[in-house]
C-alpha cells in the first residue's frame, strides 16, 4: 500500500496545524460559526444531534494493522469506544469534542491518516474496489490511480468551493464493486486494442433527492491524461454547475440539463487546452505509485486445499462462513475474506475499539497486514492463505466478527439516521436491527439468497437506498416516521434505480412489509438459482405491490 | 390571555467546545438535562430565552440554537418532535461496545 | 471599513476601491460596459460577476488596468476558475482582485489561482494579513498559476513559501 514520503508527512502536518489554528480561532471567538462551518466541514467535522462527528478518510478503503490500531485508540481515548464504517469507505466517530480534534488529527498523522476533504463542497475521498489487488478478474489495480487523484485533489486551489460535494470512484474490472455509476465521476480501468491502459469515463451519477445513473462520456482515456481530463471536467462543473439550489447543484443535474453530448463537448474543448500541459502524467510517476501497490509475496500454500476440505466437513458453521464470506483470490492457495460488521440485530458498520484491535492483530498474523473497508460497511482481509482460514475464523468468532452473512438479507447498509444525524428525518438503525432479527436464522437467510437491503434516514441517501434491491427511505410525515420502500435498485455493472412501491409504512409495519416482499419473491422465483433481483427484473413490481397493498385494494 | 393557547417552549443548543446538547436552565446556565430547562410559558418568556440564545451564540458559547416546543408531563418536559426527544435522551439504540458485544455472535 | 491588501501590504489610496464615488477616480465597469468602453482612452477596470464568461474579455484585455472578480458568498467558488482562465488561458498579466466575501482561509488559494489583490472587510482577517500570518500550506499537490518550485518527487507536486 501507499506509504507517505517526506512531502506527504510535511503536508499533513501543515494541514493539521492549519486546522488547529482554525479551531483555535473559533474557540477564541475570532471567527463565527458561519465562517467556521465550511472550514470544519472541509476537514470532516460535522455537528450532529448529540455532539460533533469526525469523519476520518480511509483512502480507497485500504489500511494496515497499525492504522486500524490507531483508529481503535482514538475510539477509546477521545470517543465512546467505537466507530462507524461508512459507505464511502471511511470511519466516523460520533462523540469527539471540538477541542480534542487537533490532538486526534496529530495522532492520525502519525500513522499517515487524515480527515482532509471528508466533507464540504470539494473532491471527497476517492473510493475503489475493495478487492483491488487481489481479485482474479482485475484488469489493473485501481488504487494507484485513486492515490494519484487523492494527492492531486488535496487542498486543490481551484476546486475547494464547488457547487456541491464531488465523489470519484475507480474500479479495476468489468465487474463493478465500486458503484461507479452512482458517482460524480466513475472510472473503469481497461485496455485498448493496443494493450495500453486507460479508463472508460462516466460522469453525472448520483443518489440523493434525484437519483441518476452516470453517462459514459469517453470510452477510453489514456492513463497519462487522468489529471488533465479530470481537471477539465471539474472546471466545466465549477463554472457551470447550479448554485441557486443545493438539491440541483450536483454535476448529475448539469449533465441532465445541459445534455451529455453538449457537456462532453465542452469538457473535451477545455481538455484540448490542458492535455499536453503540466498535468500529463509521466510513465515513471505512474510506475512509481504502482510500486507501492505491488501485491505481497504470496508463497505457495497448497496444503490449504486439503485442510480446508477437512475443516468444512467437521464444522458446519465454518463451512457456512466460508461459503458466504470467503471469495476466490487470484492466487489459488489464497482467499479474500469478508469480515461482516452486520451481527444479527447489531448496528450496521459499527465496530468497537476491541474489535478494531482484533482485526488489526489478525490482519498482521494472517493477511499480510492489509485491511479493506467496503462500501457495504464491512471489512475485508484480501490476502489470506486457505490454510489460515480456520484459525482466522476461530479468532473472529471470539470477537463477534464471524457472522456468515456477506451479501445476504441481513448484510444491510444503513446510514446513522435520526439516532445521530442532524439531517435525518427518521431512524435507520432500529429498522435495520429489526429486519436483521426477523431474518437472522441462518437457514432462512441462505434460502433467500443474495438480497441487498439499503436504508437511508433522509433523502440525502447516505444509505444508498436507491440502489438497494430493496431500498428503504425514512421520511417524516405529520411529525412521525414513515418508511417508503423501493424495489429493483442495483449499484453494480448492471446499475439501476429502485422504483417506489407506493404509500409508506409506519415503523411497526416496515419489517412485515419486507417479509411480504421476501415471501412474494420466494413464491415467484423459478428456482433457488434465481436471485431476488433477477426475479424482480423478470416479473416486475406488480406482484410485489399487489402483495403489499392487497388489503387496501379490497377495502377500497 | 396570550398564554392560554401557547405551547411551552425551551431553548436548546449544542455547546461550542464539545458539541454536547444543552438546554437553557432557569438559572441562566446551560444544562445537559432537558429536565432542568427553563420552561417558557408565555410570549415574554419566549422572547427572553430567544434573546439569551442570540447572546450565547454571539458570545461563542453554543451553536445551533433553537427554541423548541415541549409538552409538560409528569415525567418532565417532553419535546413534540422525535428529533428533539432523541437529542434529549440520546440514541434510541444500544450503541456502546458492551451492547455490541452482547448482540454480536456468529450466525 | 474595507482595505485593499496585496503581498506588499495594505494599499493606501487605492483608486479602484469598489463603491468609491470620487468623480475623478477611474471606474470598475461591469462586463458589458467594459466591452463598450474599450473604445475610449481613459483607463478602466472591469468587475466581473461569477456567471460572466471571462473569455469575453479577450479582445480588450490589453487595455484593462485591473480585473476584479466577485465572490458574492464564500461558498461561490466560480471566481477561482475564472482566475485560472484569465491567467492561464488569456495570459492576463495585470492586477487581479478578489472582491466580495473574502475569507482569510481562502486567500492562500486565491493567491495560487492568480489573484494578487484583495478587498477585505473583516478586522481580524486584516490583522492577520498585515502580520503576514496567512493560514496556508507551503506544499502543493498540483501545479497552478502561482510562482512555485517543482520538487524532486512526482510531476504534479510543487512548493512555495507563503509567509516568506
Amino acid at each position: 500500500m501507499y506509504r507517505y514520503d517526506e512531502f506527504d508527512h510535511a503536508f499533513v502536518e501543515a494541514r493539521v496545524n492549519q486546522f488547529s489554528d482554525q479551531v483555535a480561532r473559533r474557540l477564541s471567538g475570532e471567527i463565527s460559526e458561519d465562517a467556521f462551518k465550511p472550514l470544519r466541514l472541509m476537514n470532516g467535522v460535522y455537528l450532529q444531534l448529540h455532539a460533533y462527528m469526525l469523519r476520518v478518510a480511509i483512502p480507497y478503503g485500504t489500511l494496515n494493522g497499525r492504522q486500524m490500531r490507531k483508529l481503535a485508540h482514538i475510539a477509546r481515548t477521545y470517543d465512546r469506544g467505537y466507530g462507524h464504517f461508512t459507505t464511502r469507505q471511511n470511519i466516523q466517530y460520533n462523540w469527539p469534542a471540538l477541542s480534542d480534534i487537533p490532538a486526534i488529527l496529530k495522532e492520525l498523522a502519525e500513522v499517515e491518516m487524515h480527515a482532509i476533504q471528508t466533507s464540504g463542497n470539494c473532491i471527497r475521498n476517492v473510493t475503489a474496489d475493495h478487492f483491488a489487488g487481489a481479485a482474479a478478474d482485475e484488469v489493473a489495480d485501481p488504487r494507484p490511480y485513486a492515490e494519484i487523484l487523492r494527492q492531486w485533489s488535496s487542498v486543490h486551489p481551484e476546486f475547494s468551493f464547488l457547487p456541491r460535494k464531488f465523489k470519484i470512484a475507480v474500479t479495476g474490472s468489468e465487474r463493478d464493486r465500486a458503484a461507479i455509476q452512482v458517482h460524480d465521476i466513475g472510472l473503469q480501468l481497461k485496455k485498448d486494442e493496443e494493450g495500453r491502459l486507460g479508463f472508460a469515463v462516466w460522469i453525472g451519477g448520483g443518489q440523493g433527492r434525484t437519483p441518476i445513473l452516470a453517462k459514459k462520456i469517453r470510452d477510453f482515456l489514456p492513463e497519462a491524461d487522468l489529471l488533465s481530463y479530470t481537471t477539465a471536467i471539474m472546471r466545466v462543473y465549477n463554472l457551470h454547475g447550479r448554485r441557486d439550489n443545493k438539491y440541483k447543484a450536483r454535476i448529475k443535474i448539469l449533465v441532465h440539463e445541459t445534455g451529455v453530448e453538449q457537456l462532453s463537448a465542452e469538457i473535451e474543448a477545455e481538455w484540448a487546452h490542458l492535455k499536453d500541459g503540466e498535468l500529463k502524467l509521466p510513465d515513471a510517476d505512474i510506475a512509481a505509485i504502482n510500486t507501492y501497490f505491488a501485491p505481497p509475496a504470496l508463497t505457495p500454500r497448497a496444503e490449504g486445499w486439503g485442510e480446508l476440505a477437512a475443516w468444512k466437513k467437521s464444522d458446519p458453521g465454518f463451512a457456512e462462513w466460508v461459503g458466504r464470506n470467503v471469495a476466490p483470490h487470484r492466487h489459488p492457495d489464497y482467499a479474500m475474506v469478508t469480515i461482516s460488521l452486520k451481527p444479527i440485530g447489531g448496528i450496521p458498520g459499527d465496530a468497537s475499539a476491541d474489535q478494531m484491535d482484533a482485526v488489526a492483530r489478525l490482519a498482521q498474523e494472517f493477511a499480510h497486514d492489509e485491511i479493506r473497508v467496503t462500501h457495504e460497511q464491512n471489512l475485508v482481509l484480501p490476502h489470506v492463505a486457505l490454510s489460515d482460514l480456520e484459525p482466522l475464523y476461530r479468532a473472529l468468532l471470539t470477537d463477534g466478527l464471524a457472522t456468515a452473512n456477506a451479501g445476504l438479507i441481513t448484510d444491510i447498509i444503513a446510514c446513522p439516521g435520526l439516532d445521530y444525524c442532524a439531517l435525518a428525518n427518521a431512524r435507520s438503525i432500529p429498522v435495520a436491527q429489526e429486519i436483521s432479527n426477523r431474518f437472522g436464522d441462518p437457514k432462512r437467510q441462505a434460502e433467500i439468497g443474495e438480497l441487498k437491503i439499503k436504508i437511508s434516514g433522509c433523502i440525502n441517501a447516505c444509505g444508498h437506498h436507491h440502489v438497494g434491491h430493496i431500498g428503504i427511505l425514512g421520511v417524516e410525515k405529520k411529525g412521525a416516521e414513515l418508511y417508503q420502500i423501493s424495489l429493483g435498485g442495483s449499484g453494480d455493472e448492471y446499475a439501476s434505480i429502485g422504483q417506489i412501491t407506493g404509500r409508506g409504512f409506519e415503523p411497526g409495519e416496515i419489517t412485515d412489509a419486507i417479509e411480504t416482499i421476501v415471501d412474494t419473491y420466494l413464491a415467484n422465483r423459478t428456482d433457488t438459482d434465481e436471485s431476488f433481483i433477477e426475479c424482480y427484473r423478470r416479473i416486475g413490481a406488480d406482484p410485489f405491490k399487489a402483495a403489499l397493498y392487497s388489503s387496501e385494494a379490497e377495502a377500497a | 390571555m396570550k398564554t392560554t393557547q401557547m405551547k411551552t417552549k425551551v431553548l436548546t443548543a449544542n455547546r461550542l467546545t464539545d458539541g454536547i446538547s444543552v438546554w437553557l436552565g432557569a438559572n441562566g446556565e446551560w444544562t445537559t438535562s432537558l429536565r432542568d430547562a427553563f420552561l417558557a410559558r408565555h410570549e415574554d418568556a419566549v422572547a427572553a430565552i430567544e434573546a439569551a440564545g442570540h447572546q450565547a451564540l454571539a458570545d461563542n458559547r453554543v451553536v445551533d440554537v433553537n427554541v423548541i416546543e415541549i409538552e409538560e408531563t409528569e415525567g418532565g418536559p417532553r419535546p413534540y418532535r422525535l428529533r428533539e426527544r432523541i437529542r434529549a435522551d440520546g440514541p434510541t439504540i444500544d450503541y456502546a461496545p458492551a451492547a455490541a458485544a452482547r448482540v454480536s455472535q456468529a450466525a | 471599513m474595507s482595505v485593499i491588501w496585496t503581498q506588499n501590504g495594505i494599499v493606501e489610496n487605492d483608486p479602484w476601491i469598489s463603491g468609491g464615488e470620487g468623480a475623478d477616480s477611474p471606474k470598475l465597469l461591469p462586463l458589458a460596459e467594459a466591452l463598450d468602453h474599450a473604445q475610449d482612452n481613459a483607463p478602466f477596470g472591469v468587475v466581473l460577476q461569477p456567471a460572466d464568461d471571462v473569455r469575453a474579455l479577450a479582445p480588450i484585455l490589453e487595455r484593462v488596468a485591473i480585473v476584479a472578480l466577485t465572490f458574492p458568498a464564500f461558498s461561490d467558488g466560480r471566481g477561482f476558475s475564472q482566475a485560472m482562465l484569465l491567467r492561464e488561458r488569456l495570459g492576463y498579466k495585470g492586477e487581479l482582485r478578489a472582491v466580495g466575501t473574502v475569507l482569510l482561509d481562502q486567500v492562500p488559494l486565491m493567491l495560487r489561482t492568480g489573484f494578487d489583490s484583495f478587498e477585505v472587510h473583516h478586522a481580524p482577517t486584516i490583522e492577520r494579513l498585515v502580520e503576514r500570518r496567512l493560514p496556508g500550506i507551503d506544499l502543493h499537490y498540483q501545479p497552478s498559476v502561482d510562482r512555485t518550485d517543482t520538487t524532486t518527487g512526482y510531476s504534479w507536486r510543487r512548493t512555495a513559501i507563503l509567509n516568506g
